[in-house]
C-alpha cells in the first residue's frame, strides 16, 4: 500500500469513526465560513443596493438648456443621456410655460406623466394621473386657490409670445388676440409638500396642441444610480458632448447620499469585521477541544514510534479536510444569507461573487490550521507516557 | 460534598474552563454589541438622514400661492401674510419637542444689490438657542443646509457681533455681480439701504446660488419687516408613514377617541405638523413628501438590514458556544464513566455538569456583556459620532441566549456521554 493511501486511509477513518466530534468540529466551521462569506457579500453589495433607495429622494441630476439655446429637444436629451455610463434608472422632461385661468396666471406644465411613478414615487394624487387627452392634474395649492375638485372643468388660456408683442389692442371683445383657450378636466389633486403643489400639469401632446409648436424642454430630471464623483465625470463628458444640454448635479441629494451611505457603510463594514473575529476565534476554540480531547492518542503514537512531525501532518490533514469542506459549505450557505437579505430588504437579487468560494476556503483552512497547531504541538511536546497514564 | 466536586471541577481544570468561559464571553459580547446596536440604528440612521434637510415646512396659510404667482408676473413680491417671529421658541414646546433637532426661520425680500434686482433670504445661521427645559441647541442654516458648499470664504458666525451687519452671497451671483469674498455690496430694500461686507460665496447647487442670505434682522430692517418671518423650516425625526397617518393627515377629525391619541402621541410627520399648526398662529405646517418619505423608506432598509445580520450573528454565536461545550462534554466522558463506575446516579452527574457549565456560562456572559457593550460603543464612536444607548431589551435577550444556548450545548451531550457503557469508556474505547 503507498504511503499516500495510508495517509488518506487514516484520515477518513479517523472522521467516519468519531463522527459525533467530527460533526461538530464541522459544523463551527461551516458556520464561521457561512458568516464570512454572507457578510463579506452583503457588506460588497450593500453600497450598490442601498444607492437605489436614496432614489427616492428624487432627481440626482438635472439637465438645463445651455445658455445659448432657449430649450433643449427630445433628441439633444437622449443623446446627452447616451453619454452617461452609469445606469440611469429614469429620467423625465419638463416643460413649462405661463398661462392664465380667468386672467390669472399660472404655470402650466408639460410632461410624459406616466415617467412620473418612476421619477416622483412620493406624489400622493387624489384621484388620477391624466390618461386621456385634456385632462390636467393640479397642484394642491392651486386647486384651494381656484376651488378645484376633480372631475371639474377649467378653462386655460394660452397667449403665444410672438402674439402677445403684436397684441397690443384688444379686441371689441376684450380679447386679446391670439389668445389660444382649451377646456381641461382635473384628473387629480398632487399633494407632494412641494413646488409642484403650484402647477398645472398636462401631458406632453397636449403641451403642443395648446401652445401650438413642437416642445421643446426647460428641464430634465434625471435618476442615476451613481455616487456624486461619478454624475461629476457624466457631466463634464456631457457639457463637452452635447452643446445645447448643460447637466447640472443636484448637490442636495447628491452630497446627502455620499454622506449617509458613507456611513452606512461604514456600519456594516465594522459589524462585519467585529462579528467575523470573534466567530473565528469561537471556531478556533471549538477545534482546539476537538484536537485536545484527543492527547491520549497523540501519546499512544508517540510511544508506537510516531515522529512529532508525522503526527503533525495527520492531525493538519483532518483538520484541513473539515476547513476545506466547511469552507465549501459556507460559502454557499452565506451566498444563500446575502440573497435572503437581498430578497427581503432590497426586493432584487444579489450578484453572487465567484472569488468568495477560494477565500472563504481559504481563510477556513487558515483558520482550522493554527486551532490544530497549538493542541497538538502542546500534546506531542509532553513525555508519551504522562499523557497515557492520563496526567 | 457537590460544592467541592463542583469547586474542584473549576480550579483543576482551570485551563479547559478559562476556555469556555472564554467563548461564551465573545458569544455574548458578539450578541451585546449587536443588539444594541439594532435597537439604536433607527434612531442613529434618522439624525443621519437630517443632511437631507428639513422635512417640515411652516409657512403662513396662502402665502405661498400669492409668492408663486408674483413670481410668474415677475414683480417683486410682498407676500400676503406673515409668521410672527416671537413664536419661534413655540417649536420646541410641542408634545414632540424632543423629536425637533433643528429649525429656521427664514424671511425673504427683494432688494437692489449693485445695482441688480436681487432676493435676499434672511435667516439663522448657528442660532444659540437656551430652551427652558435645560436643552442647548445651535440652530440654522449651517446644519440644515449641509450640502452648501463655501466656496470663498466662511459661513456668517453669529457668535460674532460684527456679523451682524454681514452677508453671504451665491456662487451664480457673485460672478454675475463680479464680488468675491471680503468685497463690501451696496443693498437698498424698501425701508433702509446700506453697504455690508461679503463674509463667504457658497455654491448651493440650485435657486439659492443667485440669492443673498444674511442676518434674520438686517434683512427685517431692510424690508421694514421687525419681528416677521415668512416660512419656518423643521427638521424633525419621524416615524415612518403608515395607514393611521396617512387617514389622519387627511382629517385628523375624523378618527376615533382611540385613534387620536395614538396618533398624537406618535412621531408621525402628519401629527408633528398639526402639533406645529397649534403653535404657530395663522400658520400651514407641511410635510416635505420627498424627504419624510424617503426618509421612512431608508430607515425601514437599514433597520430590516440590521436585523438579518444580527440574527446571523446571533445563531453564529450561539452555534459556536453550544458546539465547544457539546465538544468539552464529551471530551469529559472518562470521568463520567468513573463517576458512573463508582455509584454516582446519572441525575447526579446531569447535576454536576450543569451546574458547572452554569457557573461558566454566568461569568463569561457578564465580562461579555461588558465587552460587547464595549464594541458597541466603539461602532457608535467610529460610525456615527455618539454614543450607542443601551435599550432595556438587551439585558434579558442576553442572560436569556447565554442560558438557553448553554443548556441546549450541554444537555444532549451529556445524554450521549450518559449513555455510554462505564466499562468500556474507562478502557479507553
Amino acid at each position: 500500500m503507498k504511503r499516500s493511501t495510508m495517509y488518506f486511509r487514516m484520515i477518513t477513518a479517523s472522521i467516519a469513526r468519531r463522527k459525533s466530534r467530527m460533526l461538530v468540529a464541522l459544523l463551527a466551521v461551516t458556520v464561521g465560513a457561512t458568516i464570512l462569506a454572507g457578510l463579506v457579500m452583503v457588506y460588497y453589495d450593500m453600497p450598490r443596493q442601498m444607492g437605489e433607495q436614496f432614489l427616492a429622494y428624487g432627481a440626482n441630476m438635472i439637465f438645463v438648456p445651455s445658455a445659448e439655446s432657449d430649450g433643449m429637444t427630445i433628441e439633444e436629451i437622449q443623446d446627452a443621456i447616451d453619454e452617461i455610463d452609469a445606469g440611469v434608472e429614469s429620467d423625465i422632461e419638463y416643460c413649462y410655460e405661463s398661462a392664465t385661468i380667468n386672467d390669472a396666471p399660472i404655470i402650466v406644465t408639460g410632461c410624459d406623466l406616466g415617467k412620473t411613478y418612476a421619477t416622483s414615487p412620493y406624489w400622493q394624487i387624489d384621484g388620477e394621473l391624466p390618461s386621456a387627452p385634456g385632462e390636467v392634474l393640479v397642484g394642491l395649492e392651486q386647486a384651494e386657490f381656484f376651488s378645484l375638485k376633480v372631475g371639474d372643468t377649467v378653462p386655460i388660456a394660452y397667449l403665444p409670445p410672438d402674439a402677445a408683442a403684436v397684441a397690443n389692442g384688444v379686441n371689441l371683445n376684450g380679447e386679446i388676440e391670439g389668445k389660444v383657450f382649451q377646456d381641461f378636466t382635473v384628473s387629480g389633486i398632487l399633494d407632494t409638500g412641494g413646488s409642484e403643489e403650484g402647477y398645472f400639469f398636462i401631458s406632453a401632446e397636449d403641451m403642443e396642441s395648446l401652445i401650438g409648436a413642437e416642445l421643446t424642454y426647460d428641464v430634465a430630471e434625471l435618476r442615476v444610480n451613481a455616487d456624486a464623483q461619478e454624475l461629476q465625470e457624466a457631466a463634464d463628458k456631457i457639457s463637452d458632448a452635447v452643446p445645447g444640454v448643460s447637466p447640472q448635479l443636484v448637490k442636495r441629494i447628491t452630497e446627502s447620499q455620499t454622506t449617509v451611505l458613507s456611513k452606512l457603510s461604514a456600519l456594516v463594514l465594522l459589524v462585519t469585521i467585529i462579528t467575523l473575529a470573534l466567530i473565528m476565534i469561537t471556531v478556533a476554540t471549538t477545534m482546539t477541544a476537538v484536537v485536545t480531547e484527543r492527547r491520549r492518542e497523540i501519546g499512544l503514537r508517540k510511544a508506537l514510534g510516531a515522529s512529532d512531525g508525522s503526527i503533525m501532518l495527520e492531525f493538519m490533514g483532518e483538520g484541513l479536510l473539515i476547513g476545506f469542506i466547511g469552507g465549501l459549505l459556507g460559502s454557499f450557505l452565506g451566498f444563500g444569507f446575502a440573497y435572503l437579505v437581498s430578497t427581503n430588504v432590497f426586493n432584487s437579487t444579489i450578484t453572487f461573487l465567484p472569488a468568495l468560494i477560494p477565500i472563504t476556503i481559504i481563510v477556513a483552512l487558515a483558520v482550522t490550521a493554527l486551532a490544530c497547531i497549538l493542541p497538538v504541538r502542546n500534546a506531542t511536546k509532553v513525555d508519551p507516557a504522562l499523557v497515557l497514564k492520563g496526567e | 460534598m457537590f460544592l467541592r466536586m463542583i469547586a474542584g471541577v473549576l480550579l483543576r481544570q482551570k485551563g479547559k474552563m478559562f476556555m469556555i468561559a472564554f467563548t461564551i464571553a465573545l458569544g455574548a459580547s458578539l450578541a451585546t454589541a449587536m443588539l444594541a446596536v439594532m435597537f439604536d440604528v433607527g434612531d442613529k440612521v434618522n439624525a443621519e438622514l437630517k443632511t437631507y434637510g428639513s422635512n417640515i415646512t411652516v409657512v403662513p396659510k396662502e402665502a405661498s400661492v400669492v409668492s408663486d404667482l408674483y413670481e410668474v408676473e415677475g414683480a417683486s413680491s410682498v407676500p400676503a401674510s406673515y409668521l410672527r417671529e416671537d413664536e419661534l421658541g413655540n417649536v420646541k414646546t410641542i408634545f414632540w419637542a424632543f423629536n425637533i433637532v433643528d429649525f429656521a426661520p427664514f424671511i425673504e425680500a427683494h432688494v437692489n444689490a449693485n445695482g441688480q434686482d436681487v432676493t435676499m433670504v434672511g435667516s439663522w445661521y448657528n442660532h444659540h438657542l437656551s430652551l427652558p427645559t435645560g436643552e442647548e441647541l445651535d440652530a440654522g442654516v449651517v446644519s440644515m443646509r449641509s450640502w452648501w458648499d463655501v466656496v470663498e470664504g466662511r459661513w456668517l458666525d453669529e457668535s460674532v457681533a460684527a456679523d451682524a451687519e454681514k452677508v453671504m452671497v451665491g456662487v451664480a451671483l457673485a460672478d454675475e455681480l463680479g464680488v468675491s469674498a471680503g468685497d463690501s455690496l451696496k443693498v437698498s430694500g424698501s425701508e433702509l439701504s446700506g453697504s455690508y461686507e461679503i463674509v463667504g460665496v457658497y455654491e448651493a447647487g440650485g435657486d439659492e446660488d443667485g440669492q443673498i442670505y444674511a442676518p434674520l434682522d438686517l434683512v427685517q430692517e431692510l424690508s421694514g419687516t421687525e419681528g416677521l418671518i415668512s416660512s419656518v423650516e423643521v427638521s424633525a425625526l419621524t416615524t415612518p408613514d403608515n395607514d393611521l397617518s396617512r387617514q389622519a393627515a387627511k382629517d385628523p377629525t375624523k378618527l376615533t377617541a382611540a385613534q387620536y391619541e395614538t396618533w398624537y402621541c406618535t412621531a408621525y410627520v402628519s401629527s408633528i405638523c398639526y402639533q406645529l399648526q397649534e403653535v404657530i398662529t395663522d400658520s400651514v405646517a407641511k410635510a416635505k413628501r420627498q424627504v419624510a418619505e424617503s426618509e421612512g423608506a431608508i430607515l425601514d432598509k437599514t433597520q430590516l438590514l440590521m436585523l438579518l445580520i444580527t440574527v446571523l450573528a446571533l445563531v453564529g454565536s450561539a452555534l459556536g458556544i453550544s458546539n465547544l461545550i457539546t465538544a468539552s462534554v464529551m471530551e469529559r466522558s472518562q470521568e463520567i464513566g468513573l463517576l458512573k463506575a463508582i455509584g454516582a446516579h446519572d441525575r447526579a452527574i446531569s447535576a454536576l455538569l450543569l451546574v458547572e457549565m452554569i457557573i461558566v456560562a454566568i461569568v463569561g456572559g457578564a465580562v461579555g456583556f461588558a465587552v460587547g457593550f464595549g464594541f458597541a460603543q466603539i461602532i457608535g464612536y467610529t460610525v456615527f459620532n455618539s454614543s450607542i444607548a443601551l435599550s432595556p431589551m438587551v439585558i434579558p435577550l442576553v442572560v436569556v441566549l447565554v442560558i438557553v444556548v448553554t443548556l441546549a450545548g450541554s444537555i444532549p451531550a451529556i445524554r450521549t456521554v450518559l449513555r455510554l457503557d462505564p466499562a468500556e469508556v474507562l478502557h479507553g474505547r
